[in-house]
């Protein structure tokens, strides 16, 4: 999963803080999916797409990807 | 309240009931410990209620999420494979061999390898190891989902 988030951020002039604030989040959360790290909630990437006031598809986009295998 | 101070509450909690427990032990009065056992839970509630500064948010709830259950995984398997082994223990495990057989007259009954009180510690011990596990796991888990990371661009 692929995001667009820290250029939204940049296009709002909001730092992580600001918008973990604004999601109801922590900013290590932000910063944790920004890096691919984490994937949001179905819940989670519609609150973010929703303060940016655009679809979700702008933000997220899905991508297949190799698993790994490991302890998930 | 801060979330450290909560903290700091949590451990002084702590200290008390150590020393409670003790002095219930010393005085032969275990509901001394009861009672400051009670308290110090509605004490930790009471403080938990007033923390204003932490947010538990999906993404710090399946770290959680995932470390727990991975050390109920791990912890079940040595548990009961342990507990398995002594049962096999103590109720006499059969033999193959010939000369076991015909001599079984003078070997029957319970067959004794570790006292109960050691298979008692042992356990005990694998439940202490379940917290080291859930510490590891969680470290693990807040790694993989980037809670150390720290960088603002």
């Amino acid at each position: 999963m692929k995001n667009k988030i820290k250029v939204y951020r940049a296009m709002h002039d909001l730092t992580q803080e600001d918008l973990a604030r604004a999601i109801g989040v922590t900013r290590q959360t932000i910063l944790a999916i920004e890096k691919g790290k984490y994937v949001p909630s179905l819940d989670l990437a519609f609150r973010i797409s929703r303060y940016f006031k655009v679809n979700i598809e702008e933000v997220f986009t899905y991508e297949d990807e190799v698993r790994t295998v490991g302890i998930d | 309240m801060k979330k450290n101070i909560f903290y700091l509450i949590i451990g002084f909690v702590a200290l008390l009931l150590l020393a409670v427990f003790w002095y219930s032990v010393e005085n032969f009065t275990p509901v001394f410990s009861m009672i400051a056992f009670v308290l110090g839970v509605i004490v930790i509630y009471a403080a938990y209620r007033r923390v204003d500064d932490y947010i538990e948010d999906e993404r710090s709830a399946r770290i959680t999420e995932k470390a727990a259950l991975r050390t109920f995984q791990v912890f079940w398997v040595c548990f009961c494979a342990f507990s398995i082994l002594e049962v096999m223990n103590l109720l006499y495990m059969p033999h193959f061999s010939r000369e076991h057989w015909f001599e079984r007259s003078s070997t029957t009954g319970l067959l004794e390898v570790m006292s109960p009180r050691m298979i008692g510690y042992i356990q005990l011990g694998l439940l202490c190891l379940m917290i080291f596990l859930y510490v590891g796991f969680r470290f693990y888990y807040a790694k993989k989902y980037g809670e150390w990371e720290t960088d603002e661009e």
